[in-house]
């Protein structure tokens, strides 16, 4: 996309600047969006985002600019404005470009600058409309999404660097809402995948919808949600996003080289239950977190960041390394060119366990089962963190009573982490965005069904 | 879908701009373009050394195309000839597979609009020095006040955006604005117990930020909150903070949204004329409000903005319309078109205000009450269309207007909706919140469910 005598120019400029350090970030990203509303479509949209990001590091101190030109000039404009503060002999040179052609280990077939398959997509949302609406007569309304991107990106940097890669998502969800008598709830279900759009095979609109269209009724009837600290049982997938929330993200150089992570100095310690384990892994074939390389152009890694509840790696970008001393763990990531890299997680889970079900609703006198999670937030620095239950039931006498709505978890990651006293067998993973200091990229979360012993649920009975 | 492809060279954003809806109206189609464009200055410190200095340029085309009654959109970074003629086809394409839009349409609007550049793009003679010095003064000073462990997130901005919006029946408008920033959250700790916390400011103008406002400020929050606990669960009276105040407003403001109505997700629709809140509290959007940023004296379709009365005494006046949503409801657009340009034509509320209630601060903060100065998991824990929310809180159990002990680790949950029937008390004085988008009074809710 960037001409390498271009690129070369560019990083010859920054280190004649100074700089320890220069890299391009060259990036095409082509978007299709097929919106759906119940059998109607909403709309289609596509667009082209383009752009190129120019890293310039001095130290520890990072320069960035971006711009949407690919003219040599505009380049050097900005790598000259970026320096300008921080003009010095240079201390390095570049070395030529070696073009590494990385190896594809997350193949995908219908893509997007093929065909974006619009009426199949179409069709897929709207037999996903049908099964939620015959799930119910209070399923008033439907909202389907299915979308498409195709991001080419091309990395150039002081070292020698030269590589690209392709990486292809595909996303679709359904929302169901369910009315009655004034209330109004909802329920929704998505699939998703670094792969084209060949993932319909392996996906099922019935269940879409149907599995949209029963959260939705459930929540219709939920009682207000019981408060107070108790056990809470939390579900496969989504669930997963405790761990993310609670540790993922402490775990990043991002904020570990900052000491604003209550874990920076716990490498080696005791952090979780002993029968957590703990895995961050970008190799995970076409999985929605998965990538090649990181926007620092390094191979993707599985890395192990708990091991029988000892805290054993961090999630370490370029810079991070330099901080921190720690390798780097293929995690530079960004949501696009616009965003200098940190450390970010990708497809992140706790290995399953060998408990049933059965024997964890029994365990628990007054609890909640949070069978569906929504989103959450952490303060990296505290460990504090909050996440939604978009499907609950309140336990008592060891049996699920009814379904509960509006509930919030809240505590921290060190205490959270230490009060896992079961962990299931149906693990699964499950796709969302992470938005961090370098943007929202796709993250997958997930785990088996696991049992906090002590957690503080936010209701409103 | 072929288009002739557009040549861009040496031409100027509105000359590229003609011939990108010359090539929509060949085609038998309307439309209009969005251009945004932006240069932006970001800065950031960390151990007494500059740590980010970020600059960008950006310009982005967005259109949007009607033709025989289907709406298609498409976008384009890439400004080349290729990449606009491109633009068009998807555009076109993508407007084939829509159902029939009949309420919307290009409005005929051939107007040549402007914003006033020295009111929201005045410029100054500041030097780069000057706003480094800024960044590194904010973190320095905070990292060296008592308890404080370190300043990881921290900054200043200066952010110049610029948009125009041109339509094939000849709107042409074009709006500048320049917003400074800056913003720290400081890291404290004593002993086991630790506490984050920040705050930002706004400005026009680089000489209205103050660094020692955001040094005592996030400070003052820090510390405050240091030796939070849990209070017992019960319900309590709640005052928001105005940061956590127009936090929870903008959750919810679907509300009065008018596309969400005709979507039929819009738990208002059918009560236009009826009472929803308790009959003090009176809600405004007021876009011409110039001390705010949220000033606007156009929408996305051109059409010139209006103070609205949303709520009167409690009465749900209006929601609010483009030209779409309004042909729908069979009424009149309000000026609150939104459209970015990689998104679909919406609605937006501008600057909301709430007006002034009776109450002094004596009275507001009399006998037992929970102030709230930060909410968690506002984007994951709320539910706009039934109303419910659960949120994490900190703050302040107060009595008769004294803090009597800091709040950390509850939750505040229940439905927003009925929450506006259970206002205790509204005060007379009004508060900008940090970003300067919403002008409210301090309310005092009564009966929130409150989980420690």
């Amino acid at each position: 996309m960037l001409n390498s005598q271009t690129a070369e120019s560019v990083i010859d400029h920054a280190l004649s600047l100074g700089a320890d350090f220069a890299e391009l970030f060259v990036e095409k990203n082509e978007t299709n969006v097929v919106s759906t509303l119940s059998d109607e479509v909403q709309s289609v949209e596509s667009g082209i985002n383009f752009g190129i990001g120019l890293r310039l590091v001095y130290g520890t101190k990072v320069l960035y600019g971006y711009t949407n030109k690919t003219d040599q000039d505009e380049l050097l404009r900005i790598a000259s404005v970026l320096a300008a503060k921080d003009l010095r002999d240079p201390v390095s040179t570049l070395k030529s470009f070696n073009f590494n052609q990385i190896s594809d280990i997350h193949p995908a077939r219908k893509i997007l600058s093929v065909d974006a398959e619009i009426e199949s997509k179409v069709a897929y949302l709207m037999a996903a409309d049908r099964a939620a609406r015959a799930a119910g007569e209070q399923i008033s309304q439907t909202r389907g999404s299915c979308m498409q991107r195709e991001q080419h990106v091309e990395i150039f940097n002081s070292e020698g660097l030269h590589t690209n890669d392709r990486r292809n998502y595909i996303r679709s969800s359904l929302t169901a809402i369910a009315s009655d008598a004034g209330e109004q709830a909802t329920g929704s279900w998505n699939d998703g995948g670094l792969l084209g759009w060949e993932i319909e095979a392996g996906i099922n609109p019935q269940h879409t919808g149907e599995e949209a269209a029963r959260q939705a009724l459930v929540n219709l009837t939920a009682k207000p949600c019981p408060s107070g600290r108790m056990p809470v049982i939390i579900g496969n997938g989504f669930g997963g996003v405790i761990f993310h929330e609670a540790c993922g993200h402490l775990l990043e150089t991002t904020s570990v080289a900052k000491k604003a992570s209550v874990f920076h100095d716990q490498l080696g310690e005791m952090i979780a239950s002993s029968i957590v384990n703990a895995v961050d892994d970008g190799t995970m074939a076409n999985e929605w977190g998965s990538i090649n390389i990181d926007d620092e152009g390094m191979p993707t890694q599985r890395t192990q960041l708990i091991k029988d509840g000892q805290l054993t790696n961090f999630l370490v970008d370029r810079i991070g390394a330099q901080q921190t001393g720690f390798a780097r763990s293929g995690s530079g990531r960004r949501e696009s060119y616009k965003f200098a890299p940190a450390s970010r997680m990708r497809n992140t889970f706790i290995e399953p366990g060998d408990a049933k079900m059965d024997d964890m609703i029994a365990s628990i006198d007054k609890g909640i089962y949070a069978s569906h999670m929504g989103g959450g937030s952490v303060q990296p620095g505290t460990g504090e963190f909050n996440f939604a239950v978009t499907e609950g039931y309140y336990i008592e006498n060891g049996k699920i009573q009814y379904p509960v709505k509006a509930a919030t978890l809240i505590s921290t990651g060190p205490k959270v982490l230490k009060e896992i006293s079961m962990i299931g067998q149906d693990f699964s993973l499950a796709c969302g965005m992470c938005g961090s200091i370098s943007g929202a990229v796709p993250t997958t979360v997930g785990q088996a069904t696991l049992k906090v012993d002590d957690i503080l649920v936010g209701g409103n009975a | 879908m072929s288009t002739s492809p557009v040549k861009t060279a040496n031409l100027t954003t509105t000359q590229m701009a003609e011939q990108v809806l010359d090539q929509v109206m060949s085609a038998g189609a309307t439309g209009d373009l969005i251009v945004d464009e932006g240069e932006t200055l970001s800065l950031k410190a960390c151990d007494g050394e500059l740590e980010e200095y970020k600059v960008s340029s950006s310009r982005i085309f967005g259109l949007r195309v009607i033709k025989n009654g289907h709406i298609g959109t498409a976008y384009s970074e890439a400004v080349d000839a290729d990449a606009l003629g491109s633009m068009v086809g998807q555009a076109l394409n993508n407007a084939s597979f829509g159902k029939v839009e009949s309420h919307e349409n290009i409005l005929p609007n051939s107007e040549h609009l402007k914003t006033d550049d020295e009111l929201l793009c005045p410029q100054e003679q500041v030097s780069i020095e000057q706003k480094i010095e800024m960044a590194l003064e904010i973190e320095r000073k905070l990292t060296a006040k008592d308890k404080v462990k370190n300043v990881p997130y921290n900054g200043v901005q200066d952010i110049t955006s610029q948009r125009q919006i041109f339509s094939s029946a000849g709107l042409n408008a074009l709006t500048r604005s320049r917003m400074c920033a800056s913003y720290a959250y400081a890291l404290v700790e004593d002993g086991e117990k630790n506490a984050m916390q920040g705050s930002s400011q706004v400005s026009r103008l680089f000489s209205g930020l103050s660094a020692s406002t955001i040094i005592d400020k996030t400070y003052d929050k820090c510390i405050g909150l240091l030796d939070g606990k849990p209070v017992p669960s019960k319900h309590y009276d709640v005052i928001f903070d105005t940061e956590c105040q127009v936090s929870a407003f903008a959750v919810f403001a679907m509300m009065f949204s008018g596309k969400a109505a005709k979507d039929g997700i819009n738990p208002m629709r059918d009560k236009i004329g009826s009472v929803i809140a308790d009959s003090r509290l009176t809600i405004y959007d007021h876009p011409l409000n110039v001390d705010g940023f949220g000033y606007h004296l156009f929408d996305a379709e051109g059409t010139a903005t209006e103070k609205t009365e949303l709520v009167i005494d409690g009465c749900l006046q209006t929601l609010i319309h483009n030209s779409a949503t309004a042909s729908y409801f069979d009424t009149k657009t309000t000026g609150h078109a939104s459209r970015g340009p990689r998104s679909t034509l919406g609605v937006n509320l501008h600057q909301v205000e709430i007006a002034r209630g009776s109450e002094d601060l004596s009275a507001l903060h009399s006998g037992e009450y929970l102030e709230l100065t930060d909410l968690t998991g506002l984007h994951s824990g709320a539910n706009a269309i039934s109303g419910n929310f659960s949120f994490g809180a900190s703050g302040y159990l107060c009595k008769d207007g004294e803090r009597i002990q800091a709040v950390r680790a509850i939750t505040v949950a229940g439905n927003f909706y009925e929450m506006l029937n259970k206002i205790s008390m509204i005060g007379n004085q009004q508060n900008w919140n940090e970003g300067r988008s919403a002008l409210m009074p301090s309310i005092r809710f009564s009966d929130v469910a409150i989980s420690g």
